[in-house]
């Protein structure tokens, strides 16, 4: 168990090493000049101003020495200042951030919470109307694009009923986000649950539980959804990777003031101390949480042994 | 006096696998999920093959009809805010479709079958660097792949192909190295390079035909993978761009006029939908003619 800590902590350690390689690279594989790209948009920007800025971004340097200014920035929690409005751009992210873990995670819940109903049933049910009917939503659910979910979302429950807002932060902004991209994730989670509980409910002991009288919800809670959802949180840390790249979608179709909002609007304006910004911190959300849900998988099922 | 010794599989070898090839074919024949998914594809090559006829209108020119009609008799699909006709618009959104389905998918197949070939092959440091490479950018979702793609490269629909290929290297990378690994142990390919077969003739000739399976069913998925991420991509902004009828370009333009036109967003998000659909039971059927204990 130890060694397997030890193992999925260095390996993220990797991850985001390769990331900040992969930051530094960023800018210079930009066709052109990046600074001169940066600032296209302005005019009144000077050929001095411009040379300054790319001395400030030690784009003057060789790559190696850019590289260990930029990590020995990062480290002091410098990640530079965006291109127009000169704000520093960790500030930016980190205002940001929490907004997005909150449509992530609460997606995330949804995903679990239809996905593993939807999968136990179909699979308790295996060849019924139901099964047929679950199994058809869920194929069709995992073709529908998350964008347009949420715009149909927004027609029916915002324009048309009325009951929930367009946009906004707080909780009730935040339902219908939540759902675009937990449905989403959920038609996928079904199948996986479904095909894992289907593999756990023709085992012996399954059967040895029924001969020994035991109630068929016991049965079911005790025996077979324990054992069949062992595949499901495994998967957690990867579930939750695909709704934070989800998040970048849905978060600009409700106007949810997330990173991945602001790493849209970065592309545009081509600012990419931000976009480098934006990377580095996604990455590293992305593989600390998924660290912490293995971490806990492996708690949970002590069976589990990792080579 | 030397004995020459033929890699060529010999006439029951290939008898065998003729035999299984005609099981597959009838398994999927029988499939449903073959019959609409392969059904939805073939209306959608059709389509795209045929757009100038079908289509009743130009994609691109303004004011075929007044702006933001409903779906009536003449305009089946409605027109949009400039006049333009709908129906033709997705008409001819399923050629950039198909285009970038193929694209995409044939940037992330060819390069991520090489690095799988090469790094389950060769072994040693360049399979421990190629496929470490490859779990860190599994860790990150397609979607931060494809942006940082786009914002080295700049919005374009071109761009959005490449950033989509490049996002899904890491799959095809996977299941070929998984699947390299499973054949340098089978006794052929012992014997193939026994009798001194050159490497090139070993990867090409006897490991990525019997390793193509997996692949077409990755591949076939990733069609529908890879419509949903330029689509996403466009719908952003960071993809195809006004006028072009590429439907997540539409979608977005549809965004205005929402309340009162939602006819603009409802076709083309349900064309991408039934597209998707259509590779994803495909790419079941598939699966499941290929290997028939997998199905649940």
């Amino acid at each position: 168990m130890t060694r397997f800590i030890i193992k999925r902590i260095l390996s993220g350690i990797f991850t985001i090493w390769v990331t900040t390689v992969a930051v530094t690279l960023l800018i210079h594989l930009v066709p052109g000049d990046p600074v001169q790209i940066m600032f296209a948009q302005s005019q009144s920007t000077t050929p001095e101003q411009i040379e300054q800025i790319r001395s400030q971004l030690g784009l003057d340097r060789p790559i190696y020495e850019q590289y260990f200014m930029y990590m020995g920035r990062i480290l002091q929690g410098d990640f530079g200042t965006t291109i127009r409005g000169n704000q520093p751009v960790l500030e930016l992210l980190l205002v940001r951030l929490p907004n997005t873990l909150v449509l992530a995670l609460s997606s995330l819940l949804i995903t679990m919470v239809v996905g593993v109903t939807a999968g136990f049933f179909a699979a308790y049910k295996r060849g019924s109307w139901l099964d047929t009917t679950l199994m058809t939503s869920a194929i069709i659910g995992i073709s529908i694009p998350s964008f347009w979910l949420g715009l149909m979302l927004m027609y029916v429950f915002s324009i048309r009923l009325g009951w929930l807002p367009v946009s906004g932060t707080d909780f009730k902004n935040l339902i219908l986000p939540a759902l675009t991209l937990g449905l989403a994730n959920a038609a996928a989670v079904s199948r996986l649950t479904r095909s894992s509980m289907l593999d756990v409910l023709s085992q012996d002991y399954m059967r040895t539980a029924r001969a020994k009288g035991l109630a068929e919800t016991m049965v079911l809670s005790r025996h077979a959804l324990r054992n069949g959802l062992i595949n499901v949180v495994n998967m957690l840390g990867l579930q939750f990777t695909y709704m934070m790249g989800g998040a970048i979608v849905v978060e600009n179709v409700f106007a949810w003031n997330g990173i991945g909002r602001l790493a849209i609007q970065s592309i545009f304006q081509r600012d990419y101390p931000t976009i480098q910004g934006f990377i580095l911190i996604f990455a590293t959300v992305v593989v600390v949480v998924s660290i912490v849900l293995d971490l806990l998988y492996a708690w949970i099922d002590p069976r589990i042994t990792y080579s | 006096m030397t004995q020459q010794v033929s890699t060529v599989p010999n006439s029951s070898f290939v008898a065998a696998k003729a035999r299984d090839f005609g099981r597959f074919l009838k398994r999927l024949i029988k499939s449903p999920s073959a019959k609409i998914g392969g059904g939805i594809c073939l209306v959608l090559v059709v389509t795209a093959i045929f757009a100038p006829l079908i289509a009743p209108y130009d994609p691109i020119e303004l004011g075929s009809g007044q702006a933001l009609q409903p779906p009536n008799f003449k305009f089946w699909f409605g027109t949009d805010e400039f006049g333009r006709d709908l129906f033709s618009r997705i008409v001819y959104g399923s050629r950039l479709t198909l285009y970038i389905g193929l694209i995409a998918v044939g940037i992330s197949m060819t390069v991520g079958v090489l690095v799988g070939l090469v790094a389950g092959y060769v072994g040693g440091w360049i399979e421990t660097v190629l496929m470490r490479l490859v779990d860190v950018l599994f860790s990150f979702t397609e979607t931060l792949i494809a942006l940082a793609a786009v914002a080295v490269l700049g919005p374009s629909l071109t761009n959005a192909m490449i950033a989509v290929g490049i996002s899904s290297i890491p799959f095809y990378a996977r299941i070929t190295y998984g699947a390299v690994l499973v054949e340098k142990n089978k006794e052929y390919f012992k014997a193939a390079e026994a009798v001194g077969a050159q490497h090139v003739r070993l990867l090409f000739r006897h490991i990525l035909p019997n390793i193509l399976s997996p692949i077409i069913v990755v591949a076939t998925v990733g069609v529908s993978v890879a419509v949903l991420s330029a689509s996403a991509l466009s719908f952003l902004g960071l993809g195809a761009q006004p006028p072009s009828p590429e439907w997540g370009a539409m979608l977005a333009a549809g965004r205005d006029y929402f309340k009162r036109a939602p006819w603009i967003t409802t076709f083309p998000g349900l064309a991408i939908a039934i597209t998707v659909l259509g590779f994803n039971l495909l790419g079941d059927a598939l699966r499941e003619a290929l290997d028939p204990q997998q199905r649940t």
